[in-house]
């Protein structure tokens, strides 16, 4: 209603052509010729100049061998070496162990957080009102928490001296040999314990928040139905609960892996700004075996097969997206 | 962990089925009732161990010296002391970061929600050749990881002279933001109905009186929702500003909180860590626990019915 009072007011201010003459002028916009392509410019040509050209010169980076950073104030230094860059790295023993390690921490990881968020998004659904909200305070305040910190946070939790995590063991077992225990002195055990927990914890808040939302649309009829049909509890979560929560969980199955297989800033604060070679998945591996000592090109050739190796999380993920977005329209 | 392990398997069958159909109403709430608070101690248990480690933060925060080197922790500290707020706010580096980072994470929150709200009308609003392309597109080079463009993104920055420079960061993080921004504002645009700025612009409305008054104020949920998130992640991100702009010595809280840590002769002292590691995410906890329930709001709900 206030919009037609105003509206008269407004339209004596600006130009003001005559109704019937603004109506068809509205047609030739919506038909669109240059108004949407105005529109779009300003983030075409931004994407052009921070995304599309630095992924043509990572490319072009990858098949050249600027490794040092007096190769980029001294061009002529550098040459075109064709695939060598990729022979070199893929012939490199210590890059296929960060593959291996990337591929078993990430699917640790995935695995771990979407059964645990799975169970206690299930929990949630029996508990009081009161319950589920504390839960979801607590959840609401550890997703604030930048990954960042969550890494330093747990590398104190885990500290050899003075670490509660330890204490608590040695409350727990009576053993003394506890209080002095060093988590990070294995890595498998640093990695897979310690740095799992970060990321799990950090993890869990976006999971359980949605997998409870997506519980919540499963239909009281179907569950109802299924247990008259005499299904136990087991197989009507099996066979309705999960077909009904399919799409959630496949996109955040996704999204777990695609996170969890670049995962870094956790890592890198649990050891304190550098992590060991034991420690390195591929996201910290180029980080700081490629970016720290401007090895430029190396760096580049990692990247690209990390992104060849994500390809296939990433089209299942964006074909899902796409789905849902079709529905929307 | 463990404790969260252990006791949830048993969720998936909480019902006994065999008992079931003969039971009648009344015991099935008396059981339900004791269930229930069988269910609310787990779920207890999980927040307490979920919370441990904040807790823990914030008590560290709080605890003196001599109870810091302790290889017997306290749950509660003997005496509050502020010391260790006192040496962050004495470290001459803090202040001047987080200024950094208050006037990158704006630059690029603004920039980026301006930008991409254009592109997100024209994509929700107009049909043009390369729509559904452009749409896909920005899907696509969101989840291009950020650290895979890192080197390519220092070389050109490198080119034209704007390493060590706040612009230039927040230039990079456009990488994110504006994508994030299209793809999400596009699917609450799309939601407003057409029905709505034509009702206006019958009743005499311009076009750009139409955009002002009918879409601008219906987006403005989804412009709160992309702002935030932008805020978030630009606040959080600390790599780019690594590579680009603290190898000359300037510094975002984050990348500061990292060089505070590592120095040896802070490696040990936890308390100041821990009351850093808090005061650099605050900002972004304050944020994110007020506006979590303006995110999910509904946001036509009543526009057309009032």
């Amino acid at each position: 209603m206030s919009v037609t009072t105003d509206e008269t007011v407004t339209r004596s201010e600006n130009q003001g052509p005559a109704p019937v003459k603004k109506l068809q002028r509205r047609g030739v916009f919506a038909g669109g010729q240059y108004i949407p392509y105005t529109l779009l410019l300003p983030a075409v040509i931004v994407l052009l100049g921070v995304l599309v050209y630095p992924i043509y010169r990572l490319f072009d980076l990858a098949f050249q061998n600027v490794n040092k950073f007096a190769y980029l104030k001294h061009p002529e230094k550098a040459k075109y070496i064709g695939l060598d860059g990729f022979d070199k790295i893929l012939h490199d023993d210590t890059f296929w162990e960060v593959i291996l390690r990337s591929i078993y921490f990430t699917a640790e990881l995935v695995i771990l957080s979407m059964v645990l968020s799975m169970l206690i998004a299930l929990l949630l659904n029996r508990v009081s009102n009161w319950v589920r909200v504390t839960v979801f305070t607590v959840m609401m305040f550890v997703w604030a928490i930048p990954a960042l910190v969550n890494g330093q946070v747990f590398r104190w939790l885990f500290a050899s001296n003075g670490g509660v995590v330890d204490y608590v063991a040695y409350l727990i077992t009576g053993d003394e040999t506890w209080k002095n225990y060093d988590w990070f002195a294995d890595p498998t055990v640093g990695l897979y314990v310690v740095g799992a927990a970060v990321v799990i914890w950090g993890a869990l808040p976006f999971l359980v928040l949605g997998l409870y939302a997506a519980l919540t649309q499963v239909p009281k009829e179907l569950m109802e139905a299924a247990k008259l049909d005499g299904a136990n509890g087991l197989q009507a979560f099996f066979h309705v609960t999960i077909p009904v929560i399919r799409p959630f969980l496949m996109i955040s199955a996704a999204l777990s892996f695609i996170w969890d297989f670049q995962v870094f800033a956790q890592i890198y604060a649990l050891r304190n700004s550098s992590p060991e070679s034991g420690y390195q998945t591929i996201g910290t591996y180029l980080y700081m075996e490629g970016i720290v000592p401007s090895r430029y090109s190396d760096a580049s050739v990692i990247s690209i097969i990390m992104i060849i190796m994500m390809l296939a999380a990433l089209v299942f993920y964006i074909r899902q997206m796409l789905k849902i977005g079709a529905n929307e329209r | 962990m463990s404790d969260v392990l252990s006791p949830a398997p048993e969720t998936q069958q909480p019902l006994p089925p065999v008992k079931k159909p003969k039971k009648s109403k009344e015991t099935e709430v008396g059981r339900s009732g004791v269930m229930t608070w069988v269910w609310n101690t787990i779920a207890l248990l999980v927040a307490v161990v979920m919370a441990f480690p904040i807790y823990w933060m914030v008590l560290t925060t709080f605890k003196t010296n001599k109870d810091l080197i302790s290889q017997n922790p306290t749950f509660w500290p003997s005496t509050f002391s502020l010391d260790s707020y006192k040496t962050i706010f004495d470290d001459k580096d803090f202040l001047p970061s987080l200024q950094n980072t208050v006037l990158l994470t704006l630059g690029a929150v603004v920039l980026g929600v301006a930008v991409g709200f254009l592109a997100a009308v024209a994509v929700a609003r107009f049909n043009f050749r390369g729509r559904n392309f452009f749409i896909v597109t920005m899907l696509v080079v969101q989840m291009v990881p950020l650290m895979a463009i890192l080197i390519p993104l220092f070389v050109l920055m490198n080119e034209i002279n704007m390493t060590g420079t706040i612009v230039g960061v927040i230039l990079a993080y456009l990488v994110f933001t504006v994508p994030y921004v299209i793809w999400t504002l596009r699917s609450f645009i799309v939601n407003i109905p057409s029905e709505l700025d034509e009702a206006a612009m019958v009743d005499g409305c311009t076009q750009w009186g139409a955009f002002f008054r009918i879409i601008l104020p219906l987006t403005m949920p989804g412009l709160v929702t992309t702002a935030v998130y932008s805020w978030i992640q630009a606040w959080n991100e600390f790599i780019v500003v690594k590579t680009l702009m603290a190898t000359n010595g300037k510094n975002t809280s984050m990348t500061w909180l990292t060089f505070y840590s590592s120095t040896p002769t802070r490696a040990a002292d936890y308390g100041s860590q821990m009351a850093g590691g808090l005061l650099v995410s605050l900002p972004v906890i304050i944020l994110f626990v007020f506006f979590q329930k303006k995110v999910s709001a509904g946001l036509t709900a009543g526009a057309v019915k009032g």
